[in-house]
């Protein structure tokens, strides 16, 4: 038996922590990226699609009304700007508050390196954090995070808390995974007829590096880097542990150790993202589109939270239904 | 009928005061040598040196700092901070003999105060056989009439309870408080044992201590022994209100002492006159409620409707038998300060017996020649805000200030049956090791007792220090530290 806040605590728990990572791995590497930009390559066009990644362009230009981009901005505006609810500051805070609630729950090795984590980040943010420091940071954050989930792996019980542990982080990377191949793809590619051609070795190399596949991928392919592959690789690689099927997969597995509610529409949702990632290809994909495609797979993962919420968070039927004994 | 104790003459008797009587030392007898309990760990300390007692404390504080057993401090400015539990690592050692005599008062004590909780909230025959006067009762703020004709399971009101004991001049135990609310303090009470075994392993080895750690055991029996299902079909929830209470750690603590699931106030929801836990799978059913919820907060739809801490239904739940509660509402009203010098009249009305344990000397201010008296000679007294606890609310006399006292006499004089006012006992000390020195210390203690299927106090308890030297507030909350507390086999 789990308590419902309990639940949904482990959950954001995962979920934010998960995305602190995903906002320090874009943001990396488009600092590392804009060190050998091409000339004529001007910071707003650097900054201007990670922004749509993480869906804080509107809410950009609220914070900077004269609309000029420029990387200390950006990096503020994601990293540390207290009054930006999205920024890496904040989700680690509330990754933080939410474990705090569950502590019973996690193993003490966790809750210290999550406690340890946000005490060295609240201290270390308490300035503005400068463009050339940004990277050191960064890998900061990426192995404290990996830290926290290799613990997680190691030290919890495959119990529901588990379950929905996985849920949380695995949910926010999926998510992830698709936004940065949506937005990238179509910036970097604007003319389809290339689909087939080896395309720019560094914008794609960054593309697959802010999903930390760049070297998984050159094993697998050895033609260059092509969209084709690239999509294949991203969206469908069963064994690559960032795309959206391996994502799929973790879920549909975490979703077993939770408990099944004979009356929930998780099942069917998860049933739902499943079907729309298998029997296609990556040709197949390109063709209906891939921005289409990918919406649609937001879409049923918006679904899929929803559902998630209503059958084991919101755990109050007023009729009485559901009551077990 | 009045008790000796707070008859008015007593205002005419010589006052105690500081200069006349000295505090009874538990660790040093009259000749001042160490008293016979004390001498085989005296003997140790000597062998061994401070040097030795240096090492352990910082030990005993590394040890506390890292498991995290800490308290919040409620504070004006923000939400409350925590601190690590003080604790000094020389032991308070209570004889076999002493215990004995404890133990009795304390069971006859809550054994009376059951009896007259169900009398209250039944036929109030006490009141009308005028033992205790009766606006007393009604106008005393923990007096629930919403609970009037309500049986809780077994009449058992007050299933945990704490009584604050201290030793008078002549080491006599006088009872300060009956704490029959939600008494805390019981999680260090273990946690000081843990540290002191694991610190202090050369002492134990020379003394029978009897252990404490069976409390959360003996807790969720007696939880257990409450369910409506039956015992083995219960399902037990520990209460709280939530991280930013002062006594979370406790709560955390005993939930997974018992083994049973910590909910809040929004974990809850009551159906059909049933309380139900959320969980992830569905609403399950709640047999037995251990809330650390004050009354006022329990149940929006009865008491305070603002409260959020609390299950709208609960009280409705529990007044048709599905759900029990622990305590029971409306137990406040016998550990009421103004209700306390009454306690030795209701021994002895319900169970014809004296009281084994005697109560510290009480005014009410309620009479008018205790308040005048009182008001003469506030500088000797310790008053106190008759419904609250944790030393909020209090003025000890010696080391008031004049705008203290003048504040007081407004209160007294707008709401006399809030505060009641009590000589100032130089209660015992006892030495400590506090900063690298042996220093005496004043302390009190608080045993703990649990009424299941009888009533059992478990050996042991906190004792709580003044680490302020001279000070004889030893409130947690206003900066107090602790000892463990041996009570021994024989």
């Amino acid at each position: 038996m789990m308590l419902s806040r309990i639940a949904e605590s482990l959950y954001w728990m995962a979920r934010h922590l998960e995305r602190v990572d995903n906002t320090a791995r874009i943001l990396d590497i488009n600092v590392i990226h804009m060190l050998e930009a091409d000339d004529g390559i001007t910071e707003a066009m650097q900054w201007t699609p990670l922004l749509a990644i993480v869906g804080m362009d509107e809410c950009y230009a609220d914070f900077y009304p004269d609309g000029q981009i420029t990387v200390q901005r950006v990096i503020h505006l994601l990293t540390q700007d207290r009054h930006n609810p999205g920024c890496l500051y904040n989700s680690l805070k509330l990754a933080r508050e939410n474990a705090r609630a569950v502590r019973d729950r996690i193993s003490n090795a966790m809750w210290e390196t999550l406690n340890q984590f946000w005490l060295t980040t609240d201290r270390h943010l308490a300035a503005t954090l400068p463009p050339w420091r940004a990277a050191e940071f960064y890998a900061f954050v990426h192995r404290e995070v990996a830290t926290f989930f290799g613990l997680s792996q190691s030290t919890m019980m495959r119990s529901p808390a588990y379950g929905f542990t996985m849920l949380g982080s695995l949910q926010e990377r999926a998510d992830m995974t698709a936004r940065i191949l949506d937005v990238r793809y179509h910036l970097l590619l604007p003319d389809l007829s290339l689909v087939g051609s080896p395309l720019d070795y560094y914008q794609w190399g960054a593309l697959l590096k802010s999903l930390s596949g760049f070297e998984s991928y050159r094993r697998q392919y050895q033609n260059g880097i092509r969209p084709i592959d690239v999509v294949e690789f991203v969206v469908l690689e069963p064994n690559y542990p960032r795309s959206l099927s391996y994502c799929l997969e973790g879920m549909e597995r975490a979703f077993q150790r939770i408990g099944h509610r004979p009356d929930g529409a998780v099942a069917e949702r998860l049933y739902a993202l499943r079907e729309h990632l298998s029997g296609v290809a990556a040709r197949d994909i390109l063709d209906q589109g891939l921005h289409e495609y990918l919406d649609e797979f937001l879409v049923r993962l918006a679904d899929f939270s929803e559902a998630l919420q209503s059958d084991y968070f919101d755990a109050d039927p007023g009729d009485g239904s559901g009551v077990m004994s | 009928m009045l008790t000796p104790f707070q008859s008015a003459g007593l205002g005419r008797l010589p006052a105690h005061s500081e200069a006349s009587t000295i505090a009874f030392h538990e660790f040093y007898g009259d000749d001042f040598r160490p008293r016979d309990h004390y001498l085989p760990m005296w003997e140790h300390i000597q062998i061994a040196g401070q040097q030795m007692l240096r090492a352990k404390t910082r030990d005993a504080h590394l040890a506390l700092h890292s498991e995290g057993v800490t308290f919040t401090v409620y504070s004006d400015t923000d939400e409350g901070i925590e601190r690590v539990w003080p604790f000094d690592i020389l032991p308070r050692i209570i004889p076999a003999s002493d215990w004995t005599h404890i133990e009795s008062g304390i069971k006859q004590r809550i054994l009376a105060l059951n009896l007259f909780l169900k009398d209250l909230y039944h036929g109030q025959q006490i009141l009308k056989d005028g033992v205790v006067p009766p606006e007393l009762i009604y106008r005393g703020k923990d007096f629930r009439h919403e609970i009037i004709d309500i049986d809780p399971p077994h009449d058992i009101y007050t299933h945990i309870s704490g009584v604050d004991l201290i030793r008078d001049e002549d080491g006599r135990y006088l009872v300060l408080e009956d704490n029959l609310r939600t008494p805390s303090g019981v999680s260090y009470m273990i946690e000081n044992r843990i540290i002191e075994r694991r610190i202090l392993p050369e002492f134990f080895a020379r003394y029978r201590v009897r252990r404490v750690e069976h409390y959360p055991a003996l807790l969720l029996q007696a939880l257990r022994h409450l369910s409506p299902r039956g015992a083995d079909a219960a399902v037990i929830v520990v209460l709280t209100p939530g991280v930013f209470n002062s006594a979370y750690f406790e709560h955390t603590f005993l939930a997974k002492e018992m083994g049973v699931e910590l909910a809040e106030g929004r974990d809850l929801v009551c159906r059909n006159d049933k309380v139900y836990l959320k969980t992830t799978l569905g609403l399950c059913q709640v047999d037995v409620i251990y809330r650390r919820v004050d009354d006022d907060f329990l149940d929006p739809l009865v008491f305070r409707e603002d409260s959020a801490l609390g299950v709208a239904g609960v009280i409705n739940a529990w007044r048709k038998g599905h759900v029990a509660l622990a305590n029971a509402p409306g137990a406040g009203i016998a550990d009421d300060k103004a209700v306390y010098a009454y306690v030795p009249e209701i021994i002895r009305y319900y169970l014809g017996e004296e009281p084994i344990l005697d109560s510290v000397p009480t005014y009410q201010m309620t009479d008018p020649q205790d308040r005048a008296y009182v008001l003469d000679n506030l500088q000797t007294m310790v008053v106190k805000a008759v419904a609250e606890s944790g030393g909020y609310g209090m003025l000890m006399g010696p080391s008031s200030t004049a705008i203290q006292r003048a504040e007081f006499t407004r209160r007294i004089t707008e709401n006399p049956r809030n505060y009641i006012a009590q000589p100032v006992i130089q209660i015992s000390r006892h030495l400590c090791y506090l900063e690298g020195e042996l220093e005496s210390r004043h302390l009190d203690l608080r045993p703990f007792s649990i009424y299941g299927s009888g009533i059992e106090v478990v050996p042991g308890g906190l004792t709580r220090v003044a680490m302020t030297r001279g000070s004889l507030v030893v409130n947690s909350s206003q900066g107090g530290g602790s000892k463990d507390t041996w009570v021994l086999a024989d």
